[in-house]
């Protein structure tokens, strides 16, 4: 080895050295070379009501959070997976994600059935990769040992106390409770029949199902009359809620008037009133996440999203925009904080960082349990009022804690 | 038992309203079968564009208010639209799709067929709307109900028992009564054979075609002023129950598939409302393997062809 080369390796080490130096005296880290999150829910199909203002809400949250220099001055880029509430898609979007190790976690997936069948993938995956959703209520999400998962939305369990309590305090005798037979649907319908029966013995209860996708009901509409119902509580993403409540009224039971309806957070989507032609007037709906408009941390938000999309845009923004957006303040937060070696950011550190870091969100502080679920969530109850020209849902409830 | 007693009728209605559906739809596929004896597992989709026609329409004129045209105007539009759209889509489905396959193996066909299936609702979900549309049906159709009793239906749905049956009966008596029907019998029965005849048998399918996709057409818009609502995938479990009303009455017999649309529906509601309406969509099936086990041929057994 000749004197060059000694003096090459020297110089060398002596950079080395100086760059440890650094990152122990606290200067900026270095910037990762690239740095992508996806986004995935039902933004197209039979869901997109509910997924379209999810997506803006994410949309907004990376740009804003690129405006205030990104992750150590680089840029982040999102990816959208479009699952179409579809099981099959999704995990085709899943594998994708597997193999780009710059696709440094999820917003998402939005639909529990669509987590409970990435989540084991998510999580085998070498590193397994992080996801953060908005509104996957089902209890199993958070239940089933995986690390990978993480949500800013409260659970089922706690979402049927409260409908439960509703209807109890409203008076209910005799309650249809319908399903629509997916992972989301008839755990949150037992859930809340379960609630009744211990905490109202003498409320009747009958079970139905609604299926996802169907478009006639006249059959479960008729049990409903011969059950003698005066309330309906009908656990669903809200695809099947317009075509539900309008035959309903035409089997001459009107919401409001000589039944009652409660729905589910899909539900808490003033576009039913016009997709149903004004027959979900009145009814209920209850939602797992706070509504940005009621919660002071969440006023510039607002603002910063009618200044995006429209002053009307809030009306069609469906019930996750704002749970969207804090979700994806959660995923850059901890990628944030995250180390990078040699320009690169681990998922393993993102996944590290979740589980230990507050985050500060437009909803709150969130810090997760063990389990990737949040203590301390509000969630509510809204009603569908105005017309069908300008529909919307107001707050009527709400449950903080 | 009063449950049962007191609930019967308003489920049988509910049936007869859903199978009137199936059994409209129905026809398509028995018309084509009994005379190409092929499964054009297309229909259901030609049923679903005729939907989206008519929803396109109603849109144009009731949602952008195109101009104020009284709404009996906008339906009788509607209807020809979905009418003269599916009509002429079915035709050229066969003409590009079926027609070079006529003599190749019977499987080419009904894997083209289901090929065109998606390719329809392919191109509807991503061309035309991904989610479901509007169909403002309360400012097209009477908001009334029709009450006898215990039993009630919307004007709809009254409609839509009304007006499948009329046009099943309508095609009843153009294959059985008029000269063009024994042409098609005839090439049911023997399609070379009608050929020496002097029958135009390319004529005769396309208008076959025509005939049997403007009802699925019909079937799109009575559906999307019912429930108020179309979209791409609404073809695809109608279009098996269809299929499967065919077959329980007989495949390529039409009075076998009109009662095997409204037997199916009844069984259905019946299956919904007294057992459990978790499996409603079963008992379709279930009663098409009961059916089969016990009488292969269908209900009704004999195909188009032995009746001319």
């Amino acid at each position: 080895m000749g004197k060059p080369r000694i003096f090459a390796l020297v110089a060398m080490a002596s950079v080395g050295l100086a760059a440890c130096g650094s990152s122990t005296t606290g200067t900026a880290p270095s910037k990762p070379d690239k740095v992508q999150i996806a986004a995935e829910g039902p933004f197209t199909g039979d869901e997109a009501s509910i997924g379209a203002g999810a997506l803006r809400g994410i949309r907004l949250a990376v740009k804003d959070f690129n405006n205030s220099g990104g992750v150590h001055g680089t840029q982040v880029t999102l990816v959208p997976w479009d699952d179409q509430h579809n099981s099959q898609t999704a995990t085709t979007f899943q594998a994708q994600g597997i193999s780009d190790p710059t696709i440094l976690g999820i917003v998402g997936p939005m639909n529990s059935s669509q987590v409970l069948a990435t989540e084991p993938g998510l999580q085998s995956a070498s590193p397994p990769l992080p996801f953060v959703t908005e509104s996957a209520s089902a209890i199993k999400v958070t239940e089933g040992g995986y690390t990978v998962a993480h949500r800013v939305n409260a659970r089922d369990d706690k979402q049927a106390a409260l409908d439960g309590q509703f209807m109890i305090d409203k008076g209910a005798k005799k309650i249809a409770i319908l399903d629509s037979g997916t992972d989301y649907s008839r755990p949150l319908a037992d859930a809340v029949e379960t609630y009744l029966k211990a905490h109202a013995s003498t409320i009747q209860t009958k079970r139905d199902v609604a299926t996802n996708g169907q478009t006639n009901f006249t059959t479960v509409v008729t049990n409903m009359k011969a059950f003698g119902a005066d309330w309906v509580f009908f656990a669903d993403e809200g695809s099947e809620t317009a075509s539900l409540v309008q035959q309903m009224k035409q089997a001459q039971l009107n919401i409001g008037a000589n039944i009652n309806f409660l729905g589910t957070d899909g539900e808490d989507d003033s576009s039913i009133i016009t997709k149903s032609q004004g027959a979900y007037l009145g009814a209920y709906a209850s939602n797992v996440t706070a509504d940005p408009l009621s919660v002071s941390t969440a006023a510039s938000f607002v603002a910063g999203y009618k200044a995006e999309y429209g002053a009307n845009s809030i009306s069609d923004a469906g019930p996750f925009y704002g749970s969207a957006y804090a979700a994806t303040q959660v995923l850059l937060q901890a990628i944030a904080n995250a180390p990078v070696n040699n320009g690169k950011i681990s998922r393993k550190d993102v996944l590290s960082h979740l589980g230990s870091d507050t985050f500060n969100t437009i909803l709150g502080p969130i810090k997760y349990d063990s389990k990737g679920d949040v203590t301390n969530v509000t969630i509510g109850i809204f009603q569908a009022q105005g017309t069908i020209a300008a529909p919307t849902m107001v707050a009527v409830k709400s449950l903080s804690g | 038992m009063d449950y049962f007693l007191q609930n019967f009728p308003q489920q049988l209605v509910n049936g007869l309203e859903a199978g009137s559906l199936y059994a409209l739809i129905a026809l398509g596929y028995t018309l084509v079968y009994g005379i190409l004896e092929m499964l054009n597992f297309a229909h259901g989709d030609v049923f679903m564009v005729g939907g989206f026609l008519g929803a396109g329409v109603a849109v144009l004129f009731v949602h952008n208010g195109v101009a104020s045209i009284p709404p009996a105007l906008i339906v009788a539009l509607m209807v020809l639209a979905a009418m003269g759209g599916s009509g002429l889509l079915g035709v050229g489905i066969e003409r590009i799709a079926y027609r070079p396959l006529r003599n190749a193996n019977r499987l080419a066909p009904l894997i083209t067929a289901i090929g065109v299936s998606l390719l329809l609702e392919s191109v509807v979900q991503v061309q035309i709307s991904p989610a479901p549309v509007l169909v403002p049906s309360n400012s097209l159709t009477p908001q009334i109900v029709f009450q006898v009793g215990n039993i009630a239906t919307p004007f709809m749905g009254a409609t839509l028992f009304v007006a499948a049956i009329l046009l099943m009966v309508g095609l009843d008596l153009f294959v059985f009564r008029t000269r063009f029907g024994s042409a098609m019998r005839a090439t049911a029965q023997d399609r070379e054979a009608a050929t020496f005849m002097g029958i135009d048998v390319d004529r005769v399918i396309v208008v076959t075609f025509l005939i049997g996709s403007a009802l699925a057409g019909v079937g799109g818009i009575l559906f999307g002023l019912r429930f108020s609502t179309v979209n791409f995938f609404m073809g695809y479990l109608l279009g098996i129950k269809a299929f499967t009303a065919a077959v329980i009455g007989g495949i390529g017999n039409l009075r076998g598939a009109m009662v095997g649309g409204l037997l199916l529906g009844v069984l259905e509601s019946m299956g919904g409302g007294f057992i459990s309406s978790q499996y409603q969509d079963t008992f379709a099936f279930l009663a098409l393997i009961l059916v089969l086990l016990v009488r292969p041929q269908g209900l009704f057994g004999q195909p188009l062809t032995d009746r001319a």
